[in-house]
C-alpha cells in the first residue's frame, strides 16, 4: 500500500486577540517581557493542541512569538537595524531590516522555542527559518557592496541556527525562500546561499516559495538544494500542474490547497479535486498537503476550520486511493 | 537651466508626527467596526494634504497626490474599468510588495472616470499643478491574467485605449501633467515591441497635457525602438538599479526631456545631493540638446515615511545644486 499525503502547515498561525493585545501592551511598556513570554508559551501550547485535534501529521510551533518573518531574525542579529513601517499591500505594513554593518548570529533565534514546542507533543515539530536570499532581498542594504555578500553572510548565520535545531532533534527544518520566485536572474545566488545554509544539516530540509511568476523559474527551481519544495497551488488554481506536465517535479512537494488570503472556507470537495489533480502528476509519497502559505492573516477560527476541512479531504483521498500515512 | 523635480506615483501614507490623521489606524478601526467610511475619507483627504504640502515645502516642482486611496499600483484603476475583475494576491515583481491580480474576463472598455475625483481633490490642496499618475497599459496588461482575449495585441490595444480615455478625462478636468508608470517595459523582450507599441500608441495621440513615460527598475533597452518615437514629453529612467540606462541617452530624440531617476526609491541609504548633481552634469555632458527632470527611481512608498521625506529633501537640494552649477 503506498504511503503519502502527509498533512502539515507552512509555519505561522494567527495570533489570538489577547496575544495581539499583549504584544501591543509590551511595545508600549505596559507589561514585562516575562509576562508576554508566558502568554506566548500558553498560546503555543494551544496551537499545538489544536493541530493535534485537527489531526495534522507534522506540526509547527505557530510562530506566535514572531512578528514579521525577516524582522524577527534581524532583531536578534548583529548588523541590522529595523526601519519604520513600510507598506506591503493595502493596509498591511511591516518593519524592514536595514543592514548597517556586518550581519552575524550571536545567539540562537528559535531553538528554545522549538524545544518547548516539541516537548508538548509526540508528533514532529518543524524548525522554521527564513532563508538567506529572502532575508537579503527583503532588507534595505546600507552596508554591503553587493547583494551576494549580504546573502552569503546571512547563509552562514542561518546555517548555525539550522545545525543547532538539528542537533536538538528537529527532523524537519524549513528554510523559507519566498523571494526566489521573482528574480530568475539571481536563482543561482539563491541556490548557493540556501545550499550553504543547509550544508551538513542532518534533517529533512524544506523550502517554501509563494506568490511569484513560476514561468520564470521552473524547472530551474528544482536546483534548490533541499529535500522538499513547498508551493502555493490553490491561489494559482493549480496552474503549476501544467508545468509539471512538461517537466516532472522531482523533489518532495509541500502542496498548498488552501488560499490563506481568503476568508472563505474551502469545501472538502474542491480540496479533494486539487489533490486528485496533483496525483495525476505526482506520487503520493512525494506529497505533503498544506495551506498555500502561513495562516497568520486568518482568524483563529478560520485557520482551524480551513485545516479541518483539509485533513478531512486528505483522509477521504487516502481511503479512496488506498494510501496510508 | 533649472532642473525640475518630480515624484513617481505613490508616497508613504503614514504620518511623520504621532497623532496626525492616519489611514492605517482608521482602516484597522473600520475592521473592528469602530470607524466609518467618512472617517476614512477624512483621513485620506488629510493624508493627501500632508503629502502635497511635504513636496511643496521641499520645493518639488511637479508634485503628485500620493495615491493615498490605492491598495497597489494598478487595481484602483482596473476595478473601475469594465472587463477587469480582481483576483488573488500576488507579489509585485521583486519589490516584496503585493497586488491583487486583475483578470481580464471580458472586453476591456472604459465607461467612466476612475481617478478624476481624487485628482481634483488633491489638486485643490496644491499651489502648483499636480501630476496625475496612472498605470501604463503595457504593465497593466502584463500584471493581469488574460482570460478573455485570444490575441494579446488586441487585448493590449483595448487596455491602451482604456488608459488613454482615463488620461483624457483627467486632462478634461485640468490635469496638465500625466505620468504613465511602466515597470514591465524593463522586462519586455525585443519580440514584444509590436505589443508595446499597440499598448502605448493611444496614450500620446492628441494629448494636451504633458506626458511622462516612466520605466522603473530596469532598462527598456530591448523595446526602446518601439517607445523612442512615441509622443511622450518626458521619458523617466532608473539609473540606480539599471545603470545601463545611461546607454539609452544617445538615442533619445533631440528636444525631449529625460527624467533622471538618480535617487534610489528602494534603499534607505541616503544619497549625497552633490553626487546626484554630478549625475545630472554627466547627463548634460552627454546630450546638450535634451532637457532634464530629476526624480526618484520609482515610487517612494517602498521606503518608510521618514526616509522618503529625507530623500525628497535631497532630491530638491540636488536639483538646486545642478541648476546653479550646470548653467
Amino acid at each position: 500500500m503506498p504511503r503519502g499525503l502527509w498533512t502539515t502547515t507552512v509555519g505561522s498561525f494567527p495570533k489570538p486577540p489577547h496575544l495581539e493585545k499583549a504584544r501591543n501592551q509590551f511595545a508600549r511598556g505596559e507589561i514585562s517581557a516575562d509576562d508576554l513570554k508566558k502568554l506566548e508559551r500558553d498560546a503555543t501550547i494551544e496551537v499545538i493542541r489544536s493541530q493535534e485535534e485537527i489531526g495534522l501529521d507534522i506540526l509547527v510551533d505557530g510562530e506566535l512569538y514572531r512578528g514579521d518573518m525577516t524582522t524577527y531574525f534581524a532583531e536578534l542579529m548583529d548588523g541590522f537595524e529595523i526601519s519604520n513601517p513600510v507598506r506591503s499591500y493595502g493596509n498591511r505594513y511591516y518593519r524592514k531590516p536595514v543592514a548597517t554593518g556586518r550581519v552575524r548570529r550571536t545567539k540562537p533565534w528559535t531553538v528554545e522555542w522549538w524545544k518547548f514546542a516539541q516537548s508538548q507533543t509526540k508528533k514532529p515539530i518543524k524548525g522554521m527559518l527564513t532563508g538567506p536570499y529572502t532575508m537579503m532581498d527583503w532588507s534595505f542594504n546600507e552596508h554591503y557592496s553587493s547583494r551576494e555578500a549580504l546573502a552569503m553572510d546571512l547563509a552562514e548565520a542561518i546555517r548555525e541556527e539550522a545545525m543547532e535545531l538539528a542537533e536538538a532533534g528537529a527532523q524537519f527544518i524549513q528554510v523559507d525562500e519566498p523571494a526566489v520566485s521573482v528574480r530568475p536572474e539571481e536563482l543561482k545566488l539563491a541556490v548557493r546561499a540556501l545550499g550553504r545554509a543547509v550544508e551538513g544539516v542532518k534533517a529533512k530540509t524544506i523550502t517554501h516559495i509563494c506568490y511569484g511568476d513560476f514561468d520564470l523559474i521552473y524547472p530551474a527551481l528544482l536546483d534548490l538544494p533541499v529535500d522538499m519544495i513547498d508551493l502555493e497551488m490553490a491561489n494559482s488554481r493549480y496552474d503549476l500542474l501544467d508545468r509539471f506536465k512538461q517537466h516532472r517535479f522531482t523533489k518532495e512537494i509541500g502542496y498548498g490547497v488552501l488560499d490563506v488570503h481568503s476568508h472563505r472556507i474551502e469545501t472538502k470537495e474542491e480540496i479533494k479535486q486539487g489533490i486528485l489533480r496533483g496525483l495525476e502528476h505526482l506520487k503520493p509519497e512525494q506529497m505533503y498537503i498544506d495551506p498555500d502559505c502561513g495562516l497568520k492573516t486568518r482568524t483563529v477560527e478560520e485557520a482551524r476550520e480551513k485545516l479541518a476541512v483539509m485533513v478531512a479531504a486528505v483522509r477521504e483521498v487516502r481511503e479512496e486511493r488506498g494510501i496510508t500515512a | 537651466m533649472k532642473i525640475e523635480t518630480t515624484l513617481s506615483g505613490s508616497f508613504p501614507k503614514l504620518p511623520l508626527e504621532p497623532g496626525a490623521p492616519n489611514v492605517r489606524v482608521i482602516r484597522n478601526r473600520m475592521d473592528q467596526g469602530k470607524a466609518t467610511e467618512k472617517d476614512l475619507a477624512d483621513a485620506t483627504r488629510e493624508t493627501t494634504r500632508r503629502i502635497v504640502a511635504l513636496q511643496e515645502s521641499a520645493g518639488v516642482d511637479i508634485p503628485v497626490g500620493g495615491q493615498v486611496a490605492w491598495d497597489d499600483a494598478q487595481t484602483y484603476l482596473a476595478r473601475g474599468v469594465p472587463g477587469f475583475t480582481i483576483a488573488g494576491l500576488i507579489r509585485y515583481l521583486d519589490t516584496n510588495t503585493y497586488y491583487r491580480q486583475p483578470e481580464i474576463t471580458g472586453p476591456v472598455s472604459w465607461t467612466r472616470p476612475v481617478t478624476v475625483e481624487d485628482f481634483k481633490t488633491a489638486q485643490s490642496m496644491a499651489h502648483r499643478p499636480l501630476k496625475a499618475v496612472l498605470p501604463g497599459p503595457y504593465s497593466l496588461y502584463r500584471f493581469s491574467r488574460d482570460r478573455h482575449y485570444k490575441d494579446p495585441k488586441e487585448a493590449l490595444h483595448a487596455v491602451g485605449e482604456a488608459v488613454s480615455r482615463e488620461a483624457k478625462a483627467l486632462e478634461d478636468q485640468g490635469a496638465t501633467w500625466i505620468h504613465f508608470e511602466e515597470p514591465w517595459l524593463g522586462r519586455a523582450r525585443a519580440e514584444d515591441a509590436p505589443l508595446v507599441k499597440a499598448a502605448l500608441e493611444p496614450l500620446f495621440r492628441g494629448r494636451k497635457a504633458k506626458t511622462v513615460l516612466h520605466v522603473p527598475f530596469r532598462s527598456p533597452r530591448p523595446v526602446f525602438g518601439a517607445i523612442r518615437d512615441l509622443g511622450w514629453n518626458v521619458l523617466g529612467l532608473d539609473f540606480v538599479e539599471a545603470p545601463e540606462s545611461w546607454d539609452l541617452l544617445p538615442e533619445v530624440p533631440a528636444g525631449r526631456t529625460v527624467g533622471l531617476g538618480l535617487v534610489d526609491a528602494r534603499n534607505t541609504k541616503l544619497e549625497d545631493p552633490a553626487r546626484i548633481a554630478e549625475g545630472v552634469r554627466k547627463a548634460r555632458s552627454m546630450r546638450s540638446d535634451l532637457s532634464w527632470q530629476l526624480c526618484p527611481t520609482a515610487s517612494l512608498e517602498y521606503l518608510p515615511v521618514d526616509r522618503a521625506a529625507m530623500k525628497v529633501a535631497r532630491l530638491t537640494e540636488a536639483a538646486r545644486l545642478a541648476s546653479s552649477n550646470g548653467g
